[in-house]
């Protein structure tokens, strides 16, 4: 793949990773142009994410929670500001990769999750999870495969790898979404409401899952409206009307803490 | 195990089955169309002339008076003669015994069957030398008469004593009648059965093969010339000559212009079809957006997910090759061998046309990758955020669309219309209002549809009205052929005593004699041009209405006067009405004043009218004639069937030597039926790009029943039942079928007058009037209805069995 030199900051991320943010929102502005005038959807957003946290992003419906997801994952675009990733393949700026070389390193480096699952559902579950390593070519055939189920079994869903997504419960499909997500083994996850449509039980399960994965090391961005799920994550913000708010972040709004 | 990528790509193509094979029969019929013609074209224009060429055809015929061999030998002698060949040709009335019904046959009388060496017979069935009153039928003489071999026949002679000959042998004879629509079927006999049916025992055709040159046609028009003046100064009168090139079929540029036309069909066919995959190409790439916004989502390149489409158009176009390249190769060969029957002649035997089948799987697999270029490069541009804008968390991302969208100007007509409408208490039902805003919901895709559809139609009405034209043309041309009968007798008769003996039969209104001359034209350098045949009625006589081009009539009075069909142009492009041409009649040259130009079938060769008064004079004939008109009170086919044949006793009776009593319509319903032929091929052609326009209008009602399951559903859940739903579809495509229908009326007048054009210059080598006839603007009217009905019932039938849960699963 070939990655715009311009989009990647520096070949050499700090090595603590403790002391230095995986993911590094700067000054982010996102105005939409209505027919009304602009809406103002994100509003200087500045904040860091370090390796291994499990931030929630908490607000209303409209707060800006998901818009911000969306800049992260780079599929809207900023108005102005920067979202930095310091991977292990270096820092790239999201916003200033090409969409055909943001797909790839996505694809590599960012597992992303929506409450609607997005299983193909002509695939079966199986290969759903195979897609992502048959596009990016990170992995042989045969290797996928095996890593395809290793991941079904990661989430306890083995014995229905050969069915299509119709025939499984919605709390069992988001756990074959995650499994797609994290199929190239990146190292950030990105949910949007993943237990959303789920019931409690179910959105339990979910987070069982996203735990086994912050165990092993992985870096989880959640967004969600339901305040009561806060003290599940290792850290969380609040968001409103396009701000940062309140929550144990060091770096608010651009403040310093 | 496939990569999943293509797993989807093979699902694609065999999960949604109607669609596929939307898009396959799409390619296919476009496919199979093209090929058709291709491959028709490539055996025809190979195996026509080929299979001419190999019966040694004559390249000079010379029509005569009596003569013997010693004549043959003079001109066999001849340096630039390499054959010469005596037959004797006459006609007489055949049936089978105690059958009432009679048909005409030429008799052809055979020196040697073991040496012939021009118009070779090939024999087909039984024996192919006849002995003494022994009969060969030609093949195309079965569809007249089918008799099996050894079976007996009566001949009738001109004093009317009946004659039985023995059905020995069938052969085939693809050279003597080839280009002549007219000719009678033949029979073959030996020059020792001449006696018994009482002809003399001598030749009455001449024969020849060129040594060299045979191909070239002024080379063969001097050649003939010369050939007609050592035989006239043998003292043998020639009537009639007639020159064809040895390398090619008389038919051949007929045949390859309608084939052309055909294949000009096909190419449009190709290009409707080619709208239809554009369609259904760029709705499948929209209803996968989803699909392709989660591959970007995962990893999936703009390069990656062109080339995953780009291979599911590939396999569209592969399944349709496999379909239509059999199919098509069965079809021309079909076709050609059709055509050949119809033209008596023979293919070398079923092969696969190369040029054919290359040119099925190009257009197979690169049309729909033309067409759906650009569908599918959109599609793979799409990015994940508009993708998957519909099934995103619906937080901020609404805001675009805070404001209504601005009215186009369909919609405010529309408003306008609806308020006009109620203010004058016109409340248009709910579900038409619906189905009325659905229709033009896709704009881009109505239009295709209507497009297809419209195209499909308006080829249809022109096809009709070409035929009517065509039959409109040949009735004009009957004005040639007013006579209810036409009588030939061997020997001249006084114009008096044959219309004295006429008008005693009841029915017979007046009866004139006819003179006939031919005439050989010169250029100014005074080399031989061509022939021409002069017919000469009386100059007052009501039985000709000429469609006259240029200049007049004949008129009392006119002497060394002609009036001449256009076809003269073909060999002197300036002549105009008050030129003179050098004509050489019975072996008297002079110039002769055309008076006028007049439009007639050409296929007969040029033929010219001059008054009896002078023509008869001038072949020593006066008062006296060979061909008689009839002209009866009742002018039915059946009523001058039936006259001809009492007729025909008549004269027999009073000791007239009658050759032949025919009807004044048998010429032009012979006519007819070849053109019918033609009429058919394009009619196919008609109902194929119909087929395609309706596959279109189907996919399209597919498409627009697919994309709206979500509000069906919302529909169904207010209380829409399923009666509701399904007129609601079947209306729109209704309002689809009708639109096409008043655009394809508009649009099937120009290409009307381009196919009359192209089809009558192919046959009659000028353009014919064009006549419009309701009956093919009424059949499309009921036949596009029809097939919007059709055409909507599945997809409305599919959207009645929506139910709720299927909507809110539906992605």
């Amino acid at each position: 793949m070939f990655i715009n030199p311009k989009s990647v900051i520096s070949t050499n991320p700090q090595s603590h990773p403790a002391q230095n943010p995986l993911v590094e929102l700067r000054d982010v502005f996102k105005v939409y142009q209505t027919a009304a005038g602009d809406f103002p959807a994100l509003n200087n957003i500045s904040t860091q994410v370090y390796p291994g946290e499990f931030l929630g992003v908490i607000g209303k419906s409209g707060a800006g929670k998901s818009t911000l997801l969306n800049m992260i994952t780079g599929v809207d675009d900023v108005t102005s500001g920067q979202v930095l990733v310091h991977a292990a393949s270096g820092t790239v700026s999201i916003h200033d990769m090409s969409e055909d070389d943001l797909a790839l390193w996505r694809g590599r480096n960012m597992g992303v999750v929506y409450q609607s699952f997005q299983l193909l559902s002509m695939l079966s579950l199986l290969e759903n999870i195979m897609l992502p390593m048959d596009l990016c070519g990170l992995y042989r055939r045969t290797e996928s495969r095996e890593r395809a189920m290793d991941l079904l079994r990661l989430v306890e869903l083995e014995e229905h790898a050969f069915k299509t997504p119709n025939l499984i419960s919605g709390g069992q499909q988001q756990r074959v979404a995650i499994a797609r997500a994290i199929a190239n083994d990146p190292p950030i996850l990105v949910a949007d409401e993943p237990t959303g449509s789920l019931d409690s039980v179910t959105a339990d399960h979910i987070f069982a899952v996203f735990e086994r994965l912050i165990a092993k090391g992985m870096t989880i961005i959640m967004v969600t409206h339901d305040n009561n799920l806060g003290p599940r994550f290792s850290r969380h913000l609040q968001i409103a009307d396009g701000k940062l708010i309140n929550g144990n972040n060091p770096l608010l709004n651009g403040e310093q803490p | 195990m496939m990569r999943p990528r293509w797993r989807k790509i093979f699902h694609d193509l065999i999960d949604n089955k109607m669609r596929t094979l939307l898009v396959v029969f799409s390619i296919a019929v476009g496919v199979f169309s093209i090929g058709v013609i291709a491959g028709t074209y490539v055996i025809i224009s190979n195996d026509m002339s080929a299979s001419y060429a190999a019966n040694q055809p004559m390249n000079v015929e010379l029509r005569t008076g009596s003569f013997d061999s010693t004549l043959v030998d003079t001109l066999q002698n001849l340096r630039t003669v390499q054959a010469a060949e005596g037959r004797r040709v006459f006609n007489l009335r055949v049936r089978i015994p105690g059958n009432k019904l009679w048909t005409t046959f030429d008799l052809v009388a055979i020196q040697d069957y073991s040496n012939i060496e021009i118009n070779l017979l090939r024999p087909l069935q039984g024996s192919s030398i006849p002995a003494s009153k022994q009969v060969l039928l030609e093949k195309k003489a079965l569809e007249n008469l089918n008799v099996p071999i050894g079976s007996e026949l009566e001949f009738q002679l001109a004093n009317g004593t009946l004659k039985k000959m023995t059905v020995a042998g069938i052969v085939q004879d693809q050279t003597s009648g080839a280009g002549d629509f007219l000719a009678p079927p033949l029979a073959f006999i030996s020059m020792d059965t001449l006696k018994y049916l009482a002809q003399p025992e001598s030749f009455n055709r001449m024969y020849v093969i060129l040594a060299q040159n045979g191909d070239d046609p002024s080379y063969l028009n001097e050649l003939a010339a010369n050939l007609k003046d050592k035989v006239e100064k043998n003292n043998v009168v020639v009537y009639r000559t007639r020159t064809a090139r040895s390398d090619r079929h008389p038919m051949a540029s007929i045949v390859e212009a309608v084939i052309g036309i055909l294949g000009a069909m096909g190419v449009l066919i190709l290009f409707l079809s080619s709208s239809l995959i554009a369609n259904t190409l760029s709705a499948l790439l929209n209803q996968h957006k989803r699909h392709i916004g989660v591959m970007k989502l995962v990893g999936g390149s703009q390069g990656q997910v062109f080339g995953m489409y780009i291979v599911l158009i590939l396999a569209f176009g592969l399944i349709a090759l496999l379909l239509a390249v059999p199919l098509g190769g069965q079809g021309a060969y079909a076709l050609s061998a059709f055509i050949a029957d119809k033209l008596n002649f023979n293919l070398t035997g079923y092969r696969i046309v190369p040029f054919a089948l290359l040119i099925q799987v190009v257009i197979g697999l690169a049309v729909p990758l033309l067409v759906g270029l650009l569908p599918v490069l959109n599609g793979s541009r799409v990015t994940v955020q508009r993708a998957l804008s519909n099934d995103l968390t619906q937080d901020t991302g609404t805001k675009r669309e805070v404001s209504p969208r601005p009215e186009s100007a369909f919609e405010k007509f529309r408003q306008r219309l609806m308020a006009g409408l109620a203010r004058r208490g016109i409340h248009l039902p709910r579900p038409l209002l619906i189905s009325l805003r659905n229709t033009f919901r896709r704009k881009g895709r109505l239009a295709l549809t209507l497009f297809t559809l419209t195209m499909g139609g308006a080829i249809f009405i022109a096809v009709f009205n070409v035929q009517f034209s065509l039959n409109q043309y040949i009735e004009q041309i009957g004005k040639y052929f007013i006579a209810d009968v036409t009588l030939d007798f061997d020997t001249p008769y006084r114009l008096k005593d044959v219309e004295l003996a006429g008008l005693r039969v009841p029915g017979v209104q007046a009866v004139e004699g006819w003179a006939y001359a031919s005439a050989e034209v010169f250029n100014n350098d005074h080399t031989a041009a061509g022939n021409v045949t002069i017919l000469a009625p009386p100059v007052e006589s009501r039985l000709v209405e000429p469609i006259l081009v240029s200049g007049r009539w004949l008129q009392p009075g006119d002497e060394r006067a002609i009036a001449v069909s256009e076809s003269i142009l073909g060999l002197f492009p300036d002549l105009k009405p008050g030129d003179n041409l050098h004509l050489k009649i019975n072996g008297k040259e002079a110039d002769w004043i055309v008076v006028g130009l007049f439009q007639f079938v050409n296929q007969e060769g040029t033929i010219a009218y001059g008054t009896y008064e002078y023509i008869s004079r001038l072949t020593h004939m006066a008062n006296r004639s060979f061909s008689f008109r009839v002209v009866t009170t009742d002018h039915s086919p059946e009523y001058q069937q039936a006259i001809s044949e009492e007729l025909d006793a008549y004269y027999r009776s009073q000791g007239f030597h009658l050759r032949e009593a025919r009807t004044g319509l048998s010429t032009l319903k012979t006519a007819s039926e070849s053109l019918n032929i033609l009429v058919i091929f394009l009619l196919i052609m008609a109902v194929l790009t119909a087929l395609v326009g309706s596959m279109g209008l189907a996919g399209s009602m597919s498409m627009n029943v697919l994309e709206r399951t979500r509000e069906i559903g919302i529909m169904r859940s207010i209380g829409a039942g399923n009666r509701a739903i399904t007129s609601m579809v079947i209306v729109e495509g209704v309002l689809i079928g009708s639109i096409s229908w008043l655009i394809g009326v508009l649009v099937s007048f120009p290409i009307t007058y381009m196919l009359s054009s192209i089809i009558s210059v192919a046959i009659f080598q000028s353009p014919i009037p064009v006549h419009f006839t309701f009956e093919g603007f009424g059949m499309w009217l009921l036949l596009v209805l029809a097939l919007s009905v059709v055409a909507s019932l599945l997809p409305a039938r599919n959207a009645a069995r929506l139910t709720i849960r299927e909507v809110l699963a539906y992605e």
